[in-house]
């Protein structure tokens, strides 16, 4: 594997597109938008995951935009009064987002006052997002504004203090007088005093962490929860002696503050691709207390994937680089054969990565920071069998006859686990049964 | 500060973009956050010709300039002229991030290496924070074209016009531009430049040579054409080549203008109107009840509301219960014309009030933008999206001016209007009561009306004579 630094500018989508798929997602909370018109006109038009050429998502009412007048400050705390007005129009809110950009500051709100105001106003908590808060690492990636958002659900979870450790190693005395009745499920996944594992991530592809919990159970693993999960009053504690498996290779700064709240991240591959999951999945065990081997589980995987590695050996495949999806699913179409020419990443965070890295395979070439124009003269020269692209070069593309797939396309066909590596290969396999019979055709 | 659950127009520099992409032999340099630069996926997205917008970004950076990255703004706009070495005119359209940040530009460009040449720079000192795309877009278009004017220019031994039409991203604009042409041609007047959708930098410093300027789409020629007007002596038509009295009236005052001779000029409108233009024949074979006491609501940007309006309310025999625009720039201008057609014309930029207006109006049809999809699913009725912006992109593009505009008009309306609604207005007997009032008072404007449906359905299926608070919460839920 070699890192290059092309330092140009990559063809990534504004992180701030994804806030009507966030409010989508995550369904009790407002979002409010503060900028300008700019940022308005962004979430507006912008096509929404998961393919660039679909029209923009249909609005949603849980998000809001409040279009700041340059000429005309708002005063302090007009913002947080406006914001509790519409929140009271919508029900079952337990959070407000208020996401506020680059402009926010220079024209005048303070978006922290704001926020707490709103927050004493409602009785609810309310954070602020930036969806251009700059990382340790520069570059941005199109998923930045669902990493941030998961960082403030972290902060979220209750915490689990150490009392609750004491509390959770004499069952006896926990649930008080309905404890023998009531507590026995629920004692079951601490009596092997294990510690608990919490999943962070899989935001776009619904029903994912269910699909990890599964496989985590069965090498005996209970999962105690997920972020997201289904709402806010069901985010799992989270803490001292909480173990937070990290499920998208985006998730730097939610990973960062699992960490400060003294939660142990585990540091190994994302569940995507067959070894990928089974390494996710023994470490994780591992980390949670119990020891597991997942070599059997792992062969019968990519056994079960002869027939579609096949399909798919030898092709060459080119990742442009948009949502930092595109290193773990080279590793792994590279690890089932395939020929990754080019691996585009406008952000690498390599101490975050860094056993997705190792494990990429020897021929594969990570451009950091990639140049649009010069990665489209590569594909011109290369001429791959299928082009992993982002939104802007996709059309571009299609137009010069290379073969595209959005990464976005891969995330909605759930990547994780032994069943969503099945699911890559399949869609790859379709992908180029289909170009094959449309070449066909005599036009 | 305004809380809005959706935005009409973009802001200053996506207008100048859309202005600049129009034209051939333009590239423009996006200063701007990282963050901030779509231009390129969406054209990519909406012109769907697999071309790459002709924009590069200078992306705005916080740290300090040590590196050879893109970022510095001399380096970035010559490297545009190597990328692009036919690039005749660079255009600098600026953020609202790198406004706010209050850095300087330059205002010239170094040569070309190796040929001596060095393309115009176009920047915009009126560009500032909040200013919106239509206003912009327009002024850039008279700012480019003032910069490309040529001097010396003989008018036209032949009566030729300029056709100033919308530019990128309608999803017929194109096929405007050739509905205008083909009718001109068709009277006998060629057409000297298509601004700005169609045109080279070359073209913009010829306009003088046409004999008059048709203005398609005022919200972005205006100027551009009161400067020619006022610099060149260019007279200008603005009737709004919308519905088939406006065509007819259009094409006699570009007659009139060019000298054609006006028996000629009729003699092409009354062929059209037995071929082409089916607008009238369809106004004619519905019988009156189809039209009677059918209210529409119309909102959007200048030309096309006012077009409609005018169409619908004379031709067709609709009542125009109300006619909006979001260009709170053109109020004057817009009231004055729309009050022409309809008691109900207002300028309102906030989707919430908009969605109010136009549920006040009691439409049985709704035009507008794909904003006002909402409002009209919300009360149940029929829905168009035939004024900018809509997100339609269709693979052909229909013209909704002219005389096959008309004709388009017509076919959208026949299905539209077939059925009438069996909806009975008002639903009789079912009564709200205060509270449930006053929670329905919270509910979002433009969701509304649909709430209020589902509880007066919910109510009935309950038995109940009036809507409870209950009712109204248990619906929502």
């Amino acid at each position: 594997m070699t890192i290059l630094n092309e330092s140009g500018i990559p063809d990534v989508l504004p992180p701030l597109h994804a806030v009507n798929n966030l409010a989508r997602r995550l369904p009790d909370v407002l979002v409010v938008v503060a900028g300008t018109q700019a940022e308005a006109h962004l979430v507006e038009c912008l096509p929404a995951a998961p393919s660039p050429n679909l029209p923009p998502s249909r609005r949603n009412p849980r998000v809001i935009f409040a279009v700041l007048d340059p000429d005309d400050p708002p005063r302090q705390g007009l913002l947080a009064s406006r914001i509790v007005e519409s929140a009271a129009g919508l029900r079952g809110t337990h959070l407000v987002l208020l996401v506020a950009g680059r402009t926010a500051e220079p024209l005048g709100v303070d978006a922290a006052f704001e926020a707490r105001l709103v927050a004493r106003k409602l009785g609810l908590p309310v954070e602020v997002v930036n969806p251009d808060a700059p990382h340790e690492v520069s570059g941005i990636l199109s998923t930045d504004l669902e990493d941030s958002v998961l960082a403030v659900l972290v902060n979220l979870c209750p915490k689990r203090k150490t009392s609750d450790l004491v509390e959770a190693a004499s069952p006896a005395k926990r649930g008080g007088l309905f404890g023998g009745l009531l507590g026995r499920g629920a004692e079951a996944p601490d009596s092997d005093d294990g510690r608990p594992v919490v999943l962070l991530g899989g935001t776009f592809s619904s029903g994912t962490a269910q699909v990890l919990a599964t496989e985590l159970s069965r090498a005996g693993v209970e999962v105690a929860g997920s972020v997201p999960s289904s709402g806010i009053g069901e985010l799992p504690p989270l803490g001292e002696g909480t173990v937070v498996a990290v499920m998208d290779p985006n998730l730097t700064s939610a990973a960062g503050v699992a960490e400060r709240r003294g939660a142990t991240v585990v540091k190994t591959l994302m569940p995507v691709g067959v070894d990928g999951t089974a390494r996710f999945v023994q470490d994780v065990a591992e980390e949670a207390g119990t020891r597991t081997s997942e070599v059997v589980r792992a062969r019968s995987a990519w056994e079960d994937l002869d027939v579609l590695r096949n399909r798919i050996r030898g092709k060459r495949i080119f990742f442009t680089g948009d949502t930092g999806f595109e290193i773990p699913l080279a590793r792994f179409l590279a690890d089932a054969g395939a020929v990754v020419l080019e691996v585009g990443a406008p952000r690498l965070d390599r101490r975050f990565l860094a056993a997705e890295l190792q494990a990429l395979g020897p021929d594969v070439d990570v451009v950091v920071s990639p140049d649009y124009r010069g990665q489209t003269n590569r594909i011109d020269e290369s001429r791959p069998d299928v082009v992993i692209s982002s939104p802007g070069l996709h059309l571009p593309l299609v137009a010069r006859g290379h073969l595209c797939r959005s990464p976005r396309d891969f995330l909605e066909a759930g990547l994780y686990g032994y069943g969503g590596a099945r699911n890559i290969l399949e869609l790859l396999v379709r992908t180029l049964e289909r170009a094959e019979t449309l070449d066909s055709l005599n036009l | 500060m305004k809380l809005l659950r959706g935005v009409y127009e973009g802001p200053q520099s996506y207008g100048i973009l859309r202005v600049a992409a129009s034209i051939r032999g333009i590239h423009a340099l996006l200063r701007a956050l990282p963050g901030e630069s779509y231009f390129r996926t969406l054209y990519a997205a909406r012109e769907r010709t697999g071309e790459m917008a002709p924009v590069t970004l200078s992306p705005l950076r916080g740290g300090p300039d040590d590196s050879m990255a893109p970022g510095n703004l001399a380096r970035d706009l010559s490297g545009v002229l190597r990328r692009h070495p036919k690039t005749e005119v660079v255009i600098l359209a600026r953020s609202e991030a790198s406004l706010l940040s209050g850095e300087s530009i330059p205002t010239t460009l170094p040569e070309v290496e190796g040929t001596g040449r060095t393309p115009g720079l176009v920047t915009f000192p009126w560009e500032r924070p909040g200013m919106r795309e239509t206003e912009a877009a327009e002024l850039a278009l008279e700012d480019l074209i003032r910069a490309r004017m040529q001097d010396g220019l003989e008018r036209s031994p032949y009566p030729t016009v300029n056709i100033f039409g919308p530019p990128i991203f309608g999803p017929g604009a194109a096929a405007e531009y050739a509905e205008a042409e083909r009718l001109l041609e068709m009277v006998g007047v060629e057409v000297n430049a298509r601004v700005p959708l169609g045109a080279n930098t070359t073209d913009l410093g010829r306009l003088p040579r046409a004999w008059a300027n048709v203005l398609l789409y005022r919200e972005v020629g205006e100027s551009a054409t009161l400067y020619l007007q006022d610099e060149f002596g260019m007279p200008r038509v603005t009737t709004p080549m919308i519905g088939a009295a406006g065509t007819g009236a259009l094409l006699r005052s570009v007659g009139e203008l060019c000298q054609l001779d006006p028996k000629s000029v009729q003699r092409t409108i009354w062929a059209e109107l037995a071929r082409t233009a089916k607008l009238p024949w369809y106004a004619r074979l519905e019988p009156p009840e189809t039209f009677q006491n059918r209210k529409v609501a119309i909102f959007g940007d200048f030309t096309y509301p006012l077009g409609l309006g005018y169409a619908l309310a004379r031709e067709v025999g609709l009542e125009v219960t109300a006619c909006g625009t979001y260009l709170t720039h053109l109020e004057r201008d817009f009231l004055f014309h729309a009050n022409t057609f309809t008691e109900e014309a207002f300028v309102e930029e906030d989707t919430e009030e908009v969605a109010v207006r136009i549920e006040a109006a009691k439409p049985d049809l709704v035009i507008g933008t794909h904003l006002e999809v909402d409002v009209a699913n919300s009360l149940g009725v029929p829905y168009l999206p035939l004024c900018s912006p809509v997100t339609d992109r269709p693979f052909v593009g229909r013209p909704l001016m002219g005389y096959a505009g008309s004709s388009v008009l017509a076919d959208e309306l026949d299905v539209v209007l077939r059925e009438k609604s069996t909806e009975p207005a008002v639903e009789a007997g079912i009564q709200w009561t205060d509270e449930a009032l006053q929670e329905a008072a919270a509910v979002p404007l433009f969701l509304r009306g649909r709430a209020r449906r589902l509880a007066e359905e919910r109510a009935r299926r309950q038995g109940s004579g009036e809507v409870t608070r209950e009712i109204f919460l248990e619906s929502r839920s």
